[in-house]
């Protein structure tokens, strides 16, 4: 059957995937999540341990850092991978943005 | 007054006076409206099915765009591209948690699993940022000044602030009882896992 080719990726496909996973390897992104005066602190906290599976130290350590510092990098990956962590976090209503790891340490 | 939201053995259970359903029941259908797209009308289908909408630009509200906020604080295109293949599943996504919590007003009591709660932090989240961009809550201490605003009988009927801080820390105290409920069942949850789990024991 003509569909069985469609599961086979071609080896030009193949290498084009592994050399872009080298390359956010080599340089990783980072999700940003901001402060702001409306978002509860035990909601936060709770978003951080329920989506990201952090332990409750980690994530009250990371909120307090959002809160007293104004932001704080709360993972980092792939561009794809701190994307899809941004919807999440714009749909649970905080506000996080993507950035170049190392853009500010 | 009695927590609106309490954890207990059945799960989660939410109970509201009929005023407090009428008034919530108006915010999540205002917020409901604010998300709604302004389709244009010559709007390519192909495009919409797929969930793109290509002329996605930041909106002008404020209090639309915390709710659909840029993804880059410096890379307006990047943000511009972001918006174009994630708003719109964004704008989807809070309405359908908005109107799945409205839709659970129906009943005066409510129980909620998982996925109900889910809906109703971020439904009340997102009244929340709306009132908050209303009211000008920006820092600490606009936050703390509104918080201040607690007696009914201070309010002036032509006050509109003034009702709608009111409001706003109604809809916060229903936050945090929500949120308190919905930690307390995750550590169930998960303390429970970790009994069932497939740990050491055993395993000298």
């Amino acid at each position: 059957m003509s569909l069985s080719v469609a599961t086979e990726p071609s080896p030009g496909l193949t290498e084009q995937t592994t050399s872009a996973t080298d390359t956010a390897n080599v340089v990783p992104w980072s999700l940003v999540v901001w402060n702001d005066p409306v978002n509860l602190m035990s909601y936060v906290s709770y978003v951080f341990q329920t989506y990201f599976g952090y332990s409750e130290t980690k994530a009250e350590a990371l909120m307090m850092q959002v809160h007293t510092e104004g932001r704080s990098i709360v993972s980092r990956g792939a561009k794809e991978t701190v994307e899809r962590q941004a919807i999440a976090m714009h749909n649970f209503g905080l506000w996080a943005t993507v950035e170049r790891a190392g853009e500010y340490g | 007054m009695a927590d609106p939201f309490t954890y207990g053995r059945r799960g989660i259970s939410g109970r509201f006076e009929d005023a407090e359903r009428e008034l919530l029941r108006g915010l999540f259908r205002d917020v409901v409206a604010l998300l709604e797209p302004d389709d244009a009308p010559d709007e390519d289908p192909l495009a919409a099915l797929v969930g793109i909408s290509p002329d996605a630009a930041e909106p002008e509200d404020p209090a639309l765009k915390r709710l659909l906020p840029n993804v880059s604080t410096d890379d307006d295109e990047a943000s511009r591209e972001f918006r174009r293949f994630t708003e719109r599943s964004l704008r989807e996504s809070k309405a359908g948690a908005l109107r799945a919590a409205a839709l659970g007003l129906e009943s005066r009591d409510m129980l909620l699993d998982e996925a109900a709660a889910a809906h109703w932090a971020t439904a009340l989240t997102d009244v929340r940022l709306v009132l908050a961009e209303r009211l000008g809550i920006h820092t600490e201490e606009d936050a703390e000044r509104i918080h201040e605003v607690t007696d009914w009988s201070d309010v002036e009927d032509d006050d509109v602030d003034a009702y709608l801080a009111l409001v706003y820390n109604f809809v916060t105290w229903l936050q945090t009882t929500l949120v308190d409920a919905m930690m307390t069942a995750f550590r169930t949850r998960t303390s429970d896992g970790k009994d069932a789990g497939d740990g050491p024991q055993g395993e000298d």
